[in-house]
């Protein structure tokens, strides 16, 4: 106790007296210590598939990453549709088939072409050459076994069946002419 | 903050780089099929894939409409039709039926015959390919042969014929009605010649012992 007469001074200096640490406190901290895992410990006790993972991208790679994923995924289509059919839209799609000759007699004609189930329908992908005479025209599609429609398209735009094929099948109003082709 | 305001834009450049099939659309339609009709075919095709259908006859018939000028309405109806004849046919069919097959069936179908024909078609040719059976089917009834007359002279072949039969039986019946025999009579005369080649004890038939092979 001191000499001041105010109570409330003497409490301060209490107050202001430095806290005395217990003698086992070293003890106690080190021990606490001990039993935490050392550093990165717990970075490799956790498998790498199960870390949360913290990804930053900035604007600019992600440009690049969009134009990486739109060339794989452009050519994996491109590859599809070659290994799934014609190497080119209206291109005759059967790669091994038997070979079909379509012929059409038009001496009048200056250009035909033949458009059908086995060349997407295309008005340029099979043009028909011209014989030396007769006014015929003729052109040689490989086709595997099936059931094609098709149509002869001369000067661009008069549709014309063929004579000598069975007449197909036509929701759209112009005349299709019919080849099967067999496999057996 | 620029990272936020432009997040979207990778997204973006993205679907605009996508190609036509990776967006859902079939790309053999694009620029060719009008819009208006694109996105109903699309829809078809997406559906149809869906359900295990070929999808090559539905954009062939959506082709063909696009190349003759065929209004959006028609030739989304078109390639509708042909989408429903094509699950008759694969019912009829089997799953293992392949898409030339599949065609052929429609033709068929459009032509006269009945599911019912076309299982049966199936059931007298197992494990042997349908394709040309069901063609000639649909050109026999294209040349002027009754429906159930075709489809009857196609099915008293199916057990023995091969492609080459058939296509042949095709070719003979169509050259006699050039020749100027009825449908009808023409078909009945070649059924009747390929039956009895296929019969032994006939005396037309080649040979004792030979093949039951029927030779139209």
């Amino acid at each position: 106790m001191t000499d001041r007469e105010d109570p409330l001074d003497a409490i301060i200096d209490i107050l202001k007296e430095p806290a005395g640490l217990t003698p086992d406190l070293t003890v106690l901290v080190m021990a606490e210590i001990e039993r935490l895992p050392p550093p990165g410990a717990a970075a490799t006790s956790v498998p790498w598939w199960r870390r949360s993972w913290t990804i930053r991208l900035r604007p600019v790679h992600g440009l690049g990453l969009v134009g990486g994923l739109a060339v794989l995924v452009l050519a994996f289509g491109l590859a599809g549709r070659r290994w799934g059919r014609s190497a080119s839209p209206g291109e005759p799609r059967a790669d091994a088939g038997q070979l079909t000759q379509f012929v059409l007699v038009a001496p009048e004609a200056s250009a035909v072409t033949v458009v059908g189930d086995f060349n997407d329908w295309s008005m340029s992908a099979t043009p028909l050459e011209r014989a030396e005479r007769d006014g015929l025209w003729y052109v040689t599609v490989p086709l595997v076994p099936g059931r094609y429609r098709y149509a002869f398209v001369v000067n661009g735009t008069v549709w014309r069946s063929d004579p000598e094929a069975p007449a197909g099948e036509d929701e759209f109003g112009r005349s299709n002419s019919v080849v099967t082709v067999g496999g057996t | 903050m620029s990272g936020a305001r432009f997040g979207f834009l990778p997204v973006f450049l993205l679907a605009a780089a996508l190609p036509p099939i990776a967006r859902g659309q079939e790309p053999r339609l694009v620029g060719r099929v009008p819009d208006a009709a694109r996105t109903q075919v699309d829809a078809i095709l997406v559906a149809a894939r869906a359900r295990g259908l070929p999808i090559e006859p539905l954009v062939d018939r959506a082709l063909e409409g696009a190349t003759k000028g065929a209004p959006p309405a028609a030739l989304v109806a078109a390639v509708t039709r042909l989408r429903d004849e094509l699950v008759v046919v694969r019912d009829a069919f089997g799953a293992t039926a392949s898409t030339a097959e599949l065609t052929a069936g429609t033709s068929a179908l459009r032509a006269g015959a009945t599911a019912r024909d076309l299982v049966r078609l199936r059931s007298l040719r197992s494990r042997r390919p349908l394709t040309v059976a069901a063609a000639v089917m649909a050109d026999l009834v294209a040349a002027g042969v009754p429906a159930d007359t075709a489809v009857g002279a196609v099915l008293a072949l199916a057990p023995d014929a091969d492609d080459a039969d058939y296509i042949a039986f095709r070719r003979n019946v169509h050259r006699d009605i050039v020749l100027g025999a009825s449908p009808a009579v023409a078909l009945a005369v070649r059924i009747r010649l390929a039956t009895e080649t296929a019969d032994p004890s006939s005396p037309n038939s080649s040979g004792s012992g030979g093949s039951r092979k029927r030779k139209p």
